[in-house]
């Protein structure tokens, strides 16, 4: 039983961040129908950022996660600006192979800048994990839960209460009458994708210090984010927040329970049960919803 | 008020639009009837800036607005109420009037107009909160006309409004649009259903395959030959 409890505990942590990466990804294919391949990248990115808030620039770690998530929505609305502007219209394939060469570049990018040698980012937090009863937790982690927590409860106001978020949810269901309304589409896409960025970098500002940082380690996070949004639907916000805690859960108890060396495979076969038995996806209806 | 000459407009190889002339005077109820796929749509797509002008200029209150972007041409005040209602389906009908305001800064304006569209409309005051995809099609209708109104526009462009409704609810259509150019504004009517939209106007043209090939007051063309075999069955 305590065992079981510390895996929900550790589901809980693990799932927010998967749920960001879930929601940016989900955000802009929703709304841009664009499958964005520089998802992983812009993890990587934001983990490095942090990293070089933290060491290189001084800041504190507390002011470091901000500065990380504001050069991913910056680098992500130069992604837009640059590749994506000029190809709306395209089709997909050709977007899509566009976003891969782009994430190369980036995952490149940091390999020629930081090098191949993982990084640790150095915390605050005390290293005894805080008793709760029967199970542990670290007080990194647990920073971890709240940040997350709190950007996807900002993320979902933003897109439900604002102006902006207004635009974004016509440009999604109609964007020629969202037009006629006097959206600016344009605009609305390239916030879209430097939010979505920004919630990927997000995710690896914050994960980066609880585990290193690696020029690779976009790769597995990508693969992960899809696994999200594809198990809650394209599209859908709240599956893609459901769907990070159900990945998490998988992969807890798959290598809580079955051997640790099953913990990425659980991505797949979710992959692959989701595709085989509901192919929408678990929350999105046969249209989507924002 | 709205001027349009020798407009040419297309998709891809195929040229809709091959010259067209029309001018709405201001107060007007002016119609643009013809045949499926002659242009109609096109041309107010055109007027809106969804479609590019290959073509000719379009000029609204004294400026040129061709090749305008929508939200510049909503700016000057021109909305569009486009073909099929195009509601948004995951919105409240709430939500869907604001984004017919959403250009405008001034909330008391908003708020009149919120209160009278809802007067005019009482049933989607009932229905305010209720997602406008579980709305019946007359109701759509009203809330696609309201939110047009949400902009405060000088000049209305309806597309096909009576697309799709049944008959008693076509009526009501027809007597609200008269009311909206009666109080005012300036209305533009794209419409299949000949008779009724000729009756109703001021002025009408009658468009063919990409060209006006008649205009006149709306009583002038209900008696002309022509239109009397082609469009109102003889």
């Amino acid at each position: 039983m305590t065992e079981f409890l510390q895996h929900l505990l550790n589901t809980l942590i693990l799932g927010g961040t998967y749920a960001l990466l879930g929601i940016g990804l989900t955000l802009i294919f929703g709304i841009m129908n664009v499958v964005n391949f520089t998802h992983g990248a812009l993890y990587t990115v934001g983990a490095y950022l942090m990293y070089l808030a933290v060491t290189a620039l001084g800041l504190g770690f507390f002011a470091a996660l901000p500065t990380a998530i504001l050069g991913g929505f910056l680098l992500g609305a130069v992604l837009d600006r640059v590749l994506l502007r000029p190809l709306r219209g395209a089709d997909m394939d050709t977007t899509m192979l566009v976003m891969i060469g782009a994430g190369i570049v980036l995952q490149s990018g940091t390999l020629w800048l930081f090098g191949g040698v993982a990084k640790s980012i150095p915390t605050p937090f005390p290293d005894a994990p805080l008793q709760l009863g029967p199970v542990s937790v670290s007080w990194l982690r647990l920073f971890v839960l709240g940040a997350a927590a709190s950007l996807i409860v900002l993320t979902y106001g933003l897109i439900n209460r604002t102006r902006l978020g207004l635009a974004m949810r016509a440009t999604f269901q109609d964007h020629d009458t969202a037009a006629l309304m006097g959206v600016n589409v344009r605009l609305v896409y390239t916030a879209t994708f430097a939010i979505g960025s920004s919630l990927a970098a997000a995710a690896g500002a914050l994960l980066g210090p609880v585990y290193v940082v690696f020029p690779q380690m976009g790769g597995m996070a990508e693969l992960k984010a899809f696994a999200i949004v594809i198990l809650g639907g394209l599209g859908s916000i709240t599956g893609a927040a459901i769907g990070g805690f159900i990945l998490a859960l998988a992969e807890e108890l798959g290598a809580g329970y079955i051997s640790s060396g099953y913990r990425d495979a659980m991505g797949f076969l979710i992959i692959i049960a989701v595709l085989v038995f509901r192919p929408t996806g678990l929350f999105a209806k046969a249209e989507r919803i924002g | 008020m709205l001027e349009i000459r020798d407009l040419v407009c297309g998709y891809g190889t195929v040229t809709a639009l091959k010259g067209l002339s029309l001018t709405v005077a201001e107060g007007q109820l002016v119609a643009l009837v013809g045949a499926n796929g002659a242009g109609k749509s096109t041309t107010l797509r055109a007027i809106s800036g969804l479609v590019p002008a290959r073509a000719g200029s379009i000029r609204f209150a004294g400026r040129d607005i061709t090749g305008a972007d929508p939200r510049t041409v909503l700016g000057h005040g021109i909305a569009h109420c486009p073909e099929g209602r195009r509601v948004f389906p995951q919105m409240s009908v709430a939500e869907n009037l604001a984004l017919g305001a959403y250009l405008r800064r001034d909330p008391a304006g908003v708020a009149a107009d919120l209160a009278r569209v809802y007067g005019e409309f009482p049933r989607l005051a009932e229905r305010r909160r209720q997602m406008a995809g579980t709305l019946s099609g007359g109701e759509q209708q009203m809330l696609a006309i309201g939110r047009a109104l949400m902009a405060r526009p000088k000049l209305v462009l309806f597309d096909e409004p009576s697309l799709g409704l049944a008959p008693n609810i076509v009526e009501r259509m027809f007597a609200v649009i008269r009311a909206i150019c009666d109080a005012g504004t300036t209305v533009l009517l794209v419409e299949q259903n000949a008779f009724a939209a000729l009756e109703l106007c001021d002025d009408a043209y009658l468009l063919e395959t990409g060209r006006i090939v008649l205009s006149g007051p709306g009583a002038t063309l209900i008696a002309d030959p022509h239109v009397r075999q082609a469009y109102l069955g003889g």
